[in-house]
């Protein structure tokens, strides 16, 4: 078949984008990580705040893609910046809410007893609140990863790395005999890679997850 | 379905679930009455709710035969079935994006009935399970506590007035309270209504209070006693019933009996105004120790003793009565005041006079008589 | 059942949305235009493509709506519960798949352009929440609700018509309201197969380089996305059935 042989023939430089797609994503959304994480701490104890993070960083999830890419044009030009910028404020909500409902989650008696046994702020943050809220907080990332991987098939035409390029590629050699086939492998692409990020936030998730909140 | 009470005959009736390897329900037989209620109680587990369940078919079953008012159940479509039977779940189960008006009124719509007939019979059954019509109709479900959640279950269930009713554990969400005030506004409803009322309960106490007859069920249904309250807790059965029924079975005996029912003692009475001289002669002929004094209307005011009958007026002498029985109060009532007042109780008629008293040789003479009957019986 | 963050947004969102929009168009309007801007500016131009572009949210709404309620209705039922995971994983990878890659093999596919091309793959990719949502909601109406209504004697279908269904409203409302932002967002793609929209003045203003054009079609793609938004919140809050708000 055609798709064979064109997959076979380039697979070098399939690879290469598959990477440069799959780790924009991924180091977008651990740089989100650590904002949204930062954010959701900052704002937990308090209703009014976390309603406010919450509704900002939901606000931001409905401009479509394309426009925000638009806007950042002109302010940062083409290729990685732009990309990078939107892809991790795209990923801020997904996180934000999770923290946020997965610290006011945990039972308070627990944070009494740590307290209660002379534990300071800071460890009981650290040791046991983030402990037992990381499941919340490691789903909230899967689903930005999730979110990004389409938004960054779009990021090609502000020049962003990865798959996108395929895609657009192929739109631009509409009649010619490629045109499918980048378009399909393009597409197809983000989609293994997808589920093969999923799979690994699984993993993360099983070797991460202290024995006694797995379920 | 008519509007009179009908009876239900339950026959060979067993429930087998594919893949089980015991029936959940095997070969039970029943017949219930019209106009009675029957309770199904028993442990968690023992299919009460599934035999119920039968009745309106929500459980199909895999055999057996179930007749209501002569017709067969298994005849005819389930849903007409349902329609012309009331039912009543724990937690109401109102349905909660309707109002209570709406509740009430799904079955007479689901009849056909016009429009004004169901809202007039929506406040009917309001007024009639102790709810304002005009304030609760357009409340919802959540806008109610559950004591009245409740209450708008039982209208809902009758609202169609069906001669069968089927109550699975109706009242087992609320507190104490309120339960009791449902049990007896059931009661009091049943005897205006007389449905045909099975109802489930894992409560025995609940079971005596409500039952006409009582079914102690065991594994798979298997029906253990079925008898009248009084009977069972005289005589039970089997150790399981026993068991079930639970420690104070005599205690329980004893609510089920008025002071009516029993035989009166006689005490020496004395007017207040007599000398205590004349008292303390009558009392020492007599061989009695003790005398209850009455005022001038024959109500008991003290009790007193040989002892304090010297000098001073009756008025003062003694200890003063504090608790007193009627006839109509039950036998455990007059236990407990005998334990109050720590000797014999008065009892007194309609208009608090004196008629008699009781004392503890009559309660636990009582409570041997009934062991007794039921043993022979 | 709208907590804080909702409330806010309720309030918040058109205010914003108009004071950009007004801001823009005041800036926008006191420029000085060139050919090219004040072509791709004037407001029939910004009218046809703001019209356009919710024509196609509207169109890719109701087929979501046509298809996923029903469909999610179906997967409840006894009958089809086994080909639900199925249906589910699919629609879940047809998420995965990047939006513009689906609109560009359809377009490729079917060797055309136009509205509909850019429909019915937008349609697809959004399907999704509404379909998820109104499985997840049917299925979390308490079960003794539904046996209640049995009991007292409704049919199967009454009780989906009378109980199920209305129980379900608000998730479905919410999955909506996800479907309809998804679709205007990426109804900003329509343009890369002649669908329209405003993703022309974002596309024009970057290829002519006039970031004056890109940004007046970038924000106003923003602002009815957010408008939208705050439409289907509005229709969650007072839709559902009143008895479960």
């Amino acid at each position: 078949m055609a798709l064979w042989t064109y997959v076979t023939a380039r697979w070098q430089s399939l690879l290469m984008d598959s990477y440069l797609h799959a780790s924009a994503v991924v180091q977008a959304t651990l740089l989100a990580a650590v904002i949204g994480v930062g954010l959701g701490v900052a704002v937990y104890r308090s209703p009014v705040g976390s309603a406010v993070a919450t509704a900002l960083t939901s606000a931001i999830l409905t401009i479509p893609s394309f426009a925000l890419l638009g806007l950042l044009l002109p302010v940062l030009g083409l290729g990685v910046p732009p990309t990078m910028v939107a892809l991790v404020l795209y990923a801020l909500l997904p996180i934000v809410r999770n923290t946020v409902v997965g610290l006011n989650g945990i039972d308070p008696a627990v944070v009494d007893a740590a307290r209660g046994i002379g534990m300071g702020r800071l460890r009981v943050l650290t040791g046991v609140e983030l402990r037992l809220a990381w499941p919340a907080i490691l789903t909230g990332m899967r689903v930005s990863t999730q979110l990004l991987m389409g938004i960054a098939a779009i990021a090609a035409y502000v020049k962003g790395p990865g798959l996108g390029n395929l895609i657009f590629s192929g739109l631009s050699r509409v009649g010619s005999a490629n045109a499918v086939d980048l378009a399909l492998v393009g597409t197809v692409g983000v989609i293994v890679i997808a589920l093969l990020l999923d799979g690994g936030y699984v993993l993360v998730g099983r070797l991460t997850t202290p024995r006694g909140i797995r379920d | 379905m008519t509007d009179q009470a009908v009876d239900i005959q339950l026959e060979n009736v067993t429930k087998r679930y594919p893949g089980g390897r015991q029936a959940a329900v095997e070969d039970f037989s029943m017949s219930i009455a019209a106009g009675e209620i029957v309770v199904f109680v028993g442990p968690s587990g023992c299919g009460k709710t599934t035999t119920m369940k039968m009745i309106n078919r929500l459980i199909e079953p895999s055999s057996g035969r179930i007749t209501i008012g002569g017709t067969d159940a298994l005849s005819l479509d389930a849903d007409e079935l349902r329609r012309g039977i009331g039912y009543a779940i724990q937690q109401a189960g109102l349905f909660p994006h309707l109002t209570v008006g709406q509740n009430i009124g799904l079955v007479p719509g689901l009849q056909g009935w016009a429009k004004a007939k169901t809202a007039s019979r929506v406040e009917e059954m309001l007024e009639l399970v102790g709810l304002d019509a005009g304030e609760f109709r357009d409340r919802f479900p959540r806008q109610l506590s559950g004591g009245q959640q409740q209450r708008v279950g039982v209208a809902r269930a009758l609202a169609a007035d069906p001669p069968v009713l089927l109550m699975d554990e109706p009242f087992g969400a609320v507190d104490p309270i309120t339960r009791g005030n449902l049990q007896d506004e059931l009661l009091s409803l049943q005897s205006e209504l007389h449905k045909t009322i099975v109802f489930v309960t894992h409560d025995f106490d609940e079971a005596v209070k409500l039952g006409d007859r009582i079914a102690v069920l065991g594994p798979k249904s298997s029906i253990l006693q079925f008898d009248t309250p009084e009977a069972i807790l005289a005589a039970p059965a089997n150790d399981t019933v026993a068991g079930f029924v639970g420690a104070g079975a005599s205690l329980k005996q004893l609510t089920l009996l008025r002071v009516r029912d029993i035989e009166l003692d006689e005490t020496e009475t004395a007017t207040i105004d007599e000398r205590p001289a004349d008292v303390r002669a009558r009392l020492t002929a007599k061989n009695r120790k003790y005398a209850l004094v009455l005022d001038n209307r024959r109500r008991p005011k003290r009790w007193v003793h040989l002892r304090d009958l010297n000098d001073g007026a009756l008025s003062t002498v003694g200890r003063p009565v504090n608790d007193q029985v009627t006839r109509q109060s039950t036998v455990q009532d007059a236990l407990e005041a005998i334990l109050t007042e720590g000797g014999s109780v008065p009892v007194v008629g309609t208009r608090g006079e004196y008629v008699g008293a009781v004392g503890i040789d009559t309660v636990m003479e009582t409570v041997r008589k009934l062991r007794e009957e039921h043993d022979h019986g | 059942m709208a907590d804080r963050s909702d409330r806010i947004r309720l309030f918040a969102q058109p205010v914003v949305v108009l004071a950009v929009v007004a801001g823009l168009l005041v800036w926008a309007g006191t420029r000085q235009l060139d050919d090219i801007e004040q072509r791709n500016l004037n407001f029939s131009t910004l009218l046809a493509l703001t019209w356009q572009h919710l024509l196609l949210a509207v169109a890719v709404t109701a087929i979501v709506v046509l298809v996923g309620v029903p469909l999610g209705i179906v997967l409840t039922r006894r009958w089809a519960r086994f080909a639900a995971p199925f249906v589910l994983a699919l629609a879940n990878i047809g998420q995965a798949a990047p939006a513009i890659g689906v609109l560009v093999l359809f377009f490729l596919a079917t060797a055309s352009t136009g509205f509909w091309v850019a429909a019915l793959p937008i349609a697809l990719y959004s399907l999704l929440p509404v379909l998820r949502n109104t499985i997840v909601g049917i299925r979390q109406v308490d079960p003794t609700l539904v046996e209640a209504g049995r009991g007292i004697g409704m049919s199967p279908s009454t009780v989906l018509r009378r109980i199920e269904l209305p129980l379900a409203v608000p998730l479905i409302l919410a999955g909506l309201r996800t479907s309809l932002v998804l679709a205007v967002g990426t109804a900003t793609l329509a343009f890369f197969v002649a669908g329209g929209g405003l993703g022309v003045l974002i596309d024009t203003g970057d290829k002519l380089a006039r970031y004056s054009v890109l940004v007046v079609g970038a924000v106003l793609a923003m602002a009815l996305a957010l408008l939208v938004d705050w439409l289907g919140g509005l229709a969650e809050e007072f839709l559902g059935p009143r008895g479960l708000r």
